[in-house]
């Protein structure tokens, strides 16, 4: 109850700090996608299911406060909760590099999901996209990511109550 | 001897008054000495005292002035934005008295949640009668239209997205094409006929052909035409009249000549209907 409760908070508190206030800190009009970094770290940090119903919810909560359909919300943050968590369980040791090298990944494949999946844009702006705007954010996810994932690990000694709790 | 001294004074008044008197110079000169010398130190300490070591008050006094002057700067600034938030308020009443009785004015509260769509977030929702595909203008032009609601708030797909499509109208050859965004936070008009003899420096309107806007709301200015050779269409990129990225208060278009817009459950739909 305590930890849906505290899920919930998270989501909640996400919607005004992703529309609000991140496009102040916006370089080059683009922000971290602060939805995806969560359900990563939280399939990190705690299990794939809970990165994946995180990640679920915060797909949804986010996609009504964007223009997008709502399934590439879900399917892009959902998914990013379950992998990272499923990737998370085959690493031995995980540190904010092997973090922000996974983010990476995901928020790039996100990102060129979203940018195929728009109807009416050419394969000029479709590039221009994925140079301009995915790559960038890609790399503002993973440092993000990897960033919140050292301030958690260092304050909260996460590593000792969640990962090595579900290797053992 | 003191005794000797006091008893003359008394019995010689005149003779030790004219000997006090005699005395006087230069005993002055000698005690002048010492006299300047303490006074000019005092005065020293007395000024490095004011000027420098006392200064507490100066301090205190100079704070409060400092902090007065940040105040009023603050105050001055806040007096600033109202002007012209009340500037901006005036001419968006102005323009909605003008133009339509059935338009609700909103304040943009937000940016879309991701990077991928052009899109703002508007304070007002379904409650307030905006519903999907209902324009959004500011009295310098179109804004772009909106694309999902919910109770209390609306998300408009601004004109630069490329998701966007917006029938326009040339204004000088009456020539019609589709306004759509590109990437680079502009937009072009599309399938303008190869014989309109459009111009660089023509002004595109809205045609009010398809809903959402009446026909002669401003868009934009052509900046450069693209005739291929052997296409069936004229591209025109264009320069926007609202810089959507700035944009804080809109006016929502509910009703174009004619009845208001069906209310319709919410919609959560993409951008593309």
């Amino acid at each position: 109850m305590k930890k849906i409760a505290a899920y919930a908070g998270l989501v909640l508190l996400l919607v005004p700090v992703q529309t609000t206030l991140l496009p102040h800190v916006a370089i080059w009009d683009i922000k971290p996608d602060l939805g995806l970094v969560t359900a990563a770290l939280i399939g990190v940090l705690v299990s794939e299911l809970d990165g994946l119903l995180v990640g679920l919810a915060i797909g949804w909560i986010l996609s009504l406060y964007s223009a997008g359909d709502l399934w590439l919300n879900l399917v892009t943050t959902a998914g990013a909760g379950l992998f990272a968590g499923l990737l998370a369980k085959q690493v031995a040791e995980i540190t904010p590099t092997i973090v922000s090298i996974g983010l990476f990944v995901l928020s790039l494949v996100g990102g060129v999901l979203a940018a195929f999946s728009m109807k009416h844009a050419t394969m000029t702006d479709t590039w221009w996209m994925v140079q301009f705007v995915v790559l960038p954010q890609a790399c503002f996810d993973a440092a993000v990511g990897a960033a919140l994932f050292w301030v958690l690990e260092q304050r909260l000694s996460l590593p000792r109550l969640g990962m090595l709790d579900r290797f053992s | 001897m003191f005794a000797l001294l006091l008893a003359a004074l008394l019995l010689f008044p005149g003779q030790s008054q004219g000997l006090l008197e005699y005395l006087d110079g230069p005993v002055g000169q000698v005690v002048r000495l010492p006299l300047e010398a303490v006074s000019s130190i005092d005065q020293g300490i007395s000024s490095m005292w004011h000027h420098y070591v006392s200064l507490q008050q100066v301090a205190d006094e100079n704070r409060r002035l400092k902090q007065e002057m940040d105040w009023l700067r603050g105050e001055n600034n806040q007096l600033r934005e109202a002007a012209a938030a009340t500037q901006r308020l005036t001419s968006l009443l102005q323009f909605k008295e003008q133009a339509s009785p059935s338009m609700v004015a909103a304040q943009v509260i937000g940016r879309d949640s991701t990077n991928r769509y052009k899109s703002v977030i508007l304070n007002k929702g379904e409650s307030d009668g905006i519903r999907k595909d209902m324009g959004v203008v500011t009295p310098a032009g179109v804004v772009g239209r909106v694309v999902k609601t919910t109770g209390a708030t609306a998300v408009v797909l601004l004109l630069t997205d490329p998701n966007n499509a917006i029938a326009g109208l040339i204004q000088r050859t009456r020539d019609e094409g589709i306004v759509e965004g590109v990437p680079q936070a502009r937009a072009r008009l599309k399938y303008i006929p190869m014989l309109s003899a459009v111009k660089e420096g023509d002004r595109v309107v809205t045609s009010g052909l398809v809903g959402g806007f009446p026909r002669g709301l401003a868009i934009g200015t052509i900046t450069t035409i693209d005739r291929e050779e052997g296409a069936l269409f004229q591209t025109a990129e264009l320069v926007l009249e609202v810089d959507v990225n700035r944009v804080e208060e809109v006016l929502v278009i509910q009703a174009v000549e004619g009845p208001p817009t069906e209310p319709t459950a919410r919609s959560d739909g993409g951008a593309k209907p």
